[in-house]
């Protein structure tokens, strides 16, 4: 009973009117479009949407504290590109190669944090500043422009190759997603960790004043989603077998929209990785679903954009509604009040 | 509290005020001097006259965008939808001229009434439905994409003249690239708004203090209404700048360029939070950023490192600017 | 049992700010299973006092024992030492559940950082059942009436051993029938021998739950005795001080006051916040509302100027109904407002004195649709004399001025078109008692100019000294009306509990 009660918690929190809205459209496609609920098709969306929604969880915990992390494609790009140049350039075994990316995911979260809390840059101005940065170091350290000849060479090593696959129809991504949701919601229910992270994105100053350490659960913020990004680079150069400089190019953006139409308000503290993850996979199914039905392929970036409005738009909306709920408590004790005064 | 602390600082405004304003005012001329005094005394060719030309063309694109984009974050906004908007206005306008026989002017108009309703769009769910600017430019950002991509397909449109036309981006007076004096003339006519209209005032008011604004009976609706799409417009000249200097139209054009626009915007020291900057500081910012990246071409700085520096460039210029002033204010 | 041992005395603590004495030599006693309390004015140093104690600030001098032992230092050692805080803004995480607000950075773990949720309820549960507190663990906070989450504070305070709490105007957000339930709490805390400070303007309140009482003034303690020896007269007499101002009396010739109505509205209402006011004020008469703390008095001047339009009732401006939905509306018809928040909601900090002058009256410096310059000097500068607003430039921020000059700023605001009804909410609060003097000397200017002036203050002296008429509120209604012949502070505080007079 208990864990019913949690999910259904789970679900609340993660905006559950999104959660009914997504299963109304995978049934309005199905019925429509027999291609939609074909399996190749179920695989085509997880396989293409899950590094998405791995991003978007990542990005999840800058936004629970207020802040925003616009450099995550460019880390994408970079560990991307560690990676490659570990196991073509250098030659090094895949486990170190997969070593080296998780860790240039780490260190470049660790300076986005470094320059928010000690520089005290605005976080958007930061991330922004570091978007650039760590795209040039990119192309900087491009082993396909030290060694020209590699763009045409694939990566062999079978470690790195068995990242990305399938087991039956389901992709290993989406499985990484899974995990990946799973213990963050942990993290989120659980920890002392997700607790101190929605004191410090709820109400600054209680959190400082409660003892929490608010500096450290923000730079875990922020490494948290460099890491999280690095696992999405990992699953696509393995996916690609190869990489490119502009890897991820755009991708802070859609990070940013799944988390928001998955409930995660810019302001802090409300929503979780779940919903993100929702998010990212309500936008892949709209996408993928209205070009199977027909609508030209640029449609989906019109809808998108709009649902992202609606979400907003309802998060104001169930707001506005909450201030008359207060005012019909403020009539009510007027009420109170001049039944009491009547009576003296 | 108020008095004894209020007191003490009046006694010292009168010293500090010049001081505080020389830097308010002249903190990013200086570091715009030292880079340029650094980048000369490495390549002598940096101070030609041809190179100052070549930068004022580089950026006069971004520029013009960055000026018209500045009034939205002063009032504490954000517009993230420019690219597309440059898109759009680039596509609109080569359909217009293509369609009412290489005329001039209904092609402008088209292209700028695009920017223009695009603007209205964004101002409309900003100012009235008060959501917040960031998503709703996320939004609209998709969205105005979209919109382009299903008008415009996926092919290069090229563009056969009138000469008119191509020469808004590569013409010339008096040897002078015809860019930089769109350039020249939007940001005198931002500065004019900012600094002699009711507007410009209003723009600073709402965006310091809207609810003060609101009580001195100052339109703020309006006001905001009127960043976003003065912001389009902006964005719609610059895609018709864009399209004419490389006589194509591309429904994929400006795809990335809300960031640079932002960070011209940025490194003049307008804040993200709102009421502060002005159009002159963001003209500033973005000749700093395309006088370093032309610098470290000359210099043969390479690509990926220029990147770099960029984004270091940039924050140092700000940490700075930000030192500077509260060293002033001490 | 525990009752009547000090748990807190505190002797001799001062505290200087520059050139005022915010806390002179101030002694107090706090007694386990005692609700103490504090009582003062605006700017009286309650608020220095709690700082102290909470840690926020050191005193210049004097010390505190706590349980005999000396304390001092930072926030941290004084929630140690058992003194917690409860303030007015709320210290809680409104998506977290209660469970966790109340552990907030202390639940008990597990290994690798888990919660370990199980001892953690056992924890709250204990301390709940120990104080005969009700709360659902596990709902948000944000989904909690306001009176329940101040018992979430109750219960955070005492999670941390806290013998000692202080409330900081603990029903400012809380209705009549959340107050009883509050008190209730409050005194299930006392007999529990819980030393408790209760810092409240309201005065019924404190004569219902408060076993001691001390009164600030000017810094200095001025009155410590139990309740139940002293009237609320008393009570007040000490509060304001004796000196009446007699002698700054009004000014400005009564009989200019002309019978014609500058501003009347008629059932005005709006719901939650005030019903059926019905309020005049003449051409040159100077009109004071006042009343408590949350009778809704600044709510309804925001309502005639059309910041927060009332939902009912009729507005007549020189005997005219109006329509007033928007600040602009009443600045068309003449009027100005000076807000209670001069910071928050008055000043462009940033801007200058010049242009925060000029801001409501745009159009009079406009020629050919620009902004020109010659006009604003001109007019600024004629309000910059005319105020004394030091320093006397147009171009500096307002944020460098003192308290007194930035309400001089947003006069001159007003000054500068041709204002005839000026409404102003709390005018002198934290202003010297110099500038104090020249405010009321030119709301009496003003009045003589004929113009109509309607002051919101709760500083009864005040209200004494520059009224022509004084309408008292409570609770959101007109209580009293007297012309300053008649009136007299009893008779104010009277129609201010709510009497009808």
């Amino acid at each position: 009973m208990r864990n019913v009660g949690s999910l259904r918690k789970t679900l609340a929190s993660a905006n559950l009117g999104l959660f009914w809205f997504f299963v109304v459209v995978i049934i309005v496609f199905s019925l429509v479009s027999p291609v939609f609920r074909s399996g190749p098709n179920l695989r085509n969306i997880l396989s293409g949407y899950s590094h998405i929604g791995i991003v978007a969880v990542g990005m999840a915990f800058p936004l629970l504290l207020g802040g925003i992390d616009l450099s995550v494609g460019s880390i994408m790009g970079l560990v991307a590109m560690v990676v490659f140049d570990a196991t073509l350039l250098l030659h090094l075994p895949g486990w170190v190669a997969i070593l080296a990316g998780l860790l240039t995911g780490i260190l470049a979260g660790l300076f986005n944090a470094f320059l928010i809390i000690r520089v005290k840059l605005q976080p958007f101005i930061a991330t922004l500043a570091t978007l650039v940065a760590y795209r040039g170091l990119t192309y900087a350290i491009s082993g396909r422009q030290i060694n020209p000849d590699l763009t045409v060479v694939a990566i062999k090593d079978p470690l790195l190759l068995g990242v990305d696959g399938q087991t039956g129809q389901i992709p290993y991504a989406f499985i990484y997603l899974v995990i990946i949701v799973i213990v963050t919601m942990t993290i989120f229910r659980f920890t002392r960790l997700g607790i101190d992270l929605y004191a410090v994105g709820g109400n600054p100053l209680a959190a400082r004043l409660a003892g929490i350490d608010v500096n450290r659960v923000k730079t875990l913020c922020y490494v948290l989603s460099g890491f999280f990004t690095a696992i999405a680079a990992l699953v696509l150069t393995s996916r690609m077998e190869s990489t490119q400089e502009g890897l991820g190019g755009g991708l802070e953006l859609s990070a940013i929209a799944a988390g928001v139409i998955g409930g995660v308000s810019l302001k802090g503290g409300i929503g979780n990785s779940f919903g993100a993850a929702l998010g990212a996979f309500l936008i892949g199914t709209l996408s993928t679903g209205l070009i199977l039905i027909g609508v030209t392929g640029y449609a989906p970036q019109v809808v998108i954009g709009v649902i992202l409005l609606i979400a907003v738009g309802y998060d104001r909306f169930t707001v506005a509604r909450g201030n008359r709920n207060w005012l019909r408590r403020q009539k009510h004790n007027a009420a109170a009040i001049s039944s009491a005064t009547s009576q003296s | 509290m108020v008095t004894e602390k209020g007191e003490v600082t009046a006694k010292d405004t009168r010293s500090i005020v010049p001081l505080q304003r020389f830097i308010r005012g002249y903190g990013l001329i200086l570091i715009l001097v030292a880079m340029t005094l650094i980048f000369t005394a490495i390549q002598p060719a940096y101070l030609g006259l041809d190179n100052m030309i070549g930068i004022l063309y580089q950026v006069s694109l971004i520029g013009t965008m960055a000026v018209c984009s500045t009034f939205v974050i002063m009032t504490g906004g954000i517009d993230l939808s420019v690219g597309p908007i440059v898109a759009m206005a680039g596509l609109y306008t080569v359909f217009t001229l293509t369609d009412n026989g290489q005329l001039l002017i209904p092609g402008l108009f088209v292209g700028l009434l695009t920017g223009l309703v695009c603007g209205l769009l964004n101002g409309i769910a900003v100012a009235l439905f008060r959501l917040p600017a960031i998503i709703v430019t996320l939004a609209s950002m998709s969205i105005f994409r979209g919109v382009a991509l299903l008008t415009g397909g996926s092919s290069v449109h090229q563009i056969n003249g009138p000469p008119s036309f191509l020469f808004i981006g590569s013409g010339q007076i008096a040897g002078l690239p015809f860019p930089i004096f769109i350039f020249a003339g939007v940001a005198l006519l931002m500065l004019f708004l900012q600094t002699q209209t009711r507007f410009g005032l209003n723009v600073f008011a709402v965006g310091e203090n809207e609810e003060a604004a609101r009580l001195c009976g100052l339109p703020v609706i309006r006001t905001r209404l009127l960043v976003y799409i003065i912001s389009g417009v902006g964005a719609a000249l610059g895609g018709i700048m864009l399209s004419s200097q490389v006589s194509t139209a591309w429904s994929t054009y400006g795809g990335g360029i809300e960031l640079d626009v932002i960070a011209a915007i940025v490194l003049g020291g307008t804040s993200l939070n709102g009421g502060s900057g002005s159009v002159h500081r963001t003209v500033i910012g973005a000749l700093l950023i395309g006088g370093m990246n032309n610098g470290m071409s000359m210099l043969n700085i390479r690509l990926e490192q220029q990147l770099i520096a960029k984004g270091l460039i940039i924050i140092l210029a700000i940490v700075f600017n930000d030192k500077l002033l509260k060293w002033a204010e001490k | 049992m525990s009752n009547n041992i000090v748990l807190l005395k505190a002797t001799k603590l001062s505290k200087q700010y520059g050139p005022v004495l915010a806390l002179d030599h101030a002694d107090m006693e706090l007694r386990a299973g005692q609700v103490h309390a504090l009582v003062g004015s605006n700017g009286a140093g309650k608020s220095t006092f709690v700082k102290i104690l909470t840690g926020a600030i050191a005193p210049d001098s004097g010390e505190m024992l706590i349980n005999g032992s000396p304390v001092s230092g930072d926030t941290k050692a004084m929630l140690d030492a058992g003194i917690a805080c409860i303030y007015q803004d709320s210290q809680l995480v409104p998506a977290l559940s209660v469970l966790d607000n109340i552990m907030l950075g202390r639940q008990p773990t597990r290994r690798f950082g888990f919660l370990d949720r199980k001892t953690q309820r056992a924890m709250v549960m204990a301390l709940l059942a120990k104080h005969d507190l009700q709360l659902d663990l596990d709902s948000p906070v944000l989904a909690l009436p306001p009176v329940q989450q101040k018992e979430v504070e109750i219960a955070k305070a005492l999670s941390l051993n806290a013998r000692i709490i202080l409330m900081d105007e603990p029903t400012a957000a809380l209705s009549h029938a959340e107050v009883e339930k509050l008190f209730r709490s409050i005194r299930r805390l006392r007999e529990q021998g819980v030393a408790i400070l209760y810092i409240s303007h309201m005065l019924d309140e404190i004569f219902e739950i408060a076993d001691q009482v001390t009164v600030i003034r000017d810094g200095k303690v001025r009155l410590a005795v139990p309740i139940a020896e002293i009237s609320k007269k008393t009570l007040i007499e000490t509060m304001l001080g004796q000196e009446l101002a007699a002698e700054s009396r009004a000014t400005h010739d009564q009989s200019q006051s002309t019978a014609e109505i500058a501003l009347e509205c008629r059932g005005l209402s709006k719901i939650g916040l005030f019903e059926n006011i019905d309020l005049q004020v003449h051409r040159g008469e100077i009109v004071c509302l006042t009343g408590l703390v949350g009778a809704k008095r600044s709510e309804l001047v925001r309502a005639l100027f059309g910041v927060d339009p009332a939902d009912r009732g009729e507005i007549y401006v020189y005997g005219k109904l109006v329509k007033i939905r928007h600040p602009l509306d009443a600045i068309k018809l003449g009027m100005g407002f000076v807000p209670e928040d001069r910071r928050r909601d008055g000043l462009f900090m940033n801007l200058s004195v010049g242009w925060n002058i000029i801001m409501a009256h745009l159009s009079s410096v406009t020629r050919l649709g620009l902004l020109s310059q010659g006009a604003i000097q001109t007019v600024g500068n004629a309000q910059v004399t005319d105020l004394g607003i030091v320093p006397a430039r147009l171009d500096v921020a307002p944020r460098t001025l003192s308290g007194g000059n930035q309400q001089k700023v947003l006069l001159g605001r007003w000054l500068t078109g041709d204002t005839q009804i000026i409404i102003l909410d709390e005018p002198t609060v934290g202003i010297d008692v110099g500038t104090k003097a020249n405010i009321y000397g030119l709301l009496h200017r003003l009045a003589a100019a004929n113009k109509a002036v309607l002051i919101v203050s709760s500083d009864i002296e005040e209200v004494l000294t520059v009224a022509d008429r004084v309408v008292v509120m409570a609770q959101g209604r007109i209580t009293g009306n007297f012309d300053h012949t008649q009136v007299s502070q009893e008779l104010i505080l009277r129609a201010a509990s709510g009497e009808v007079l």
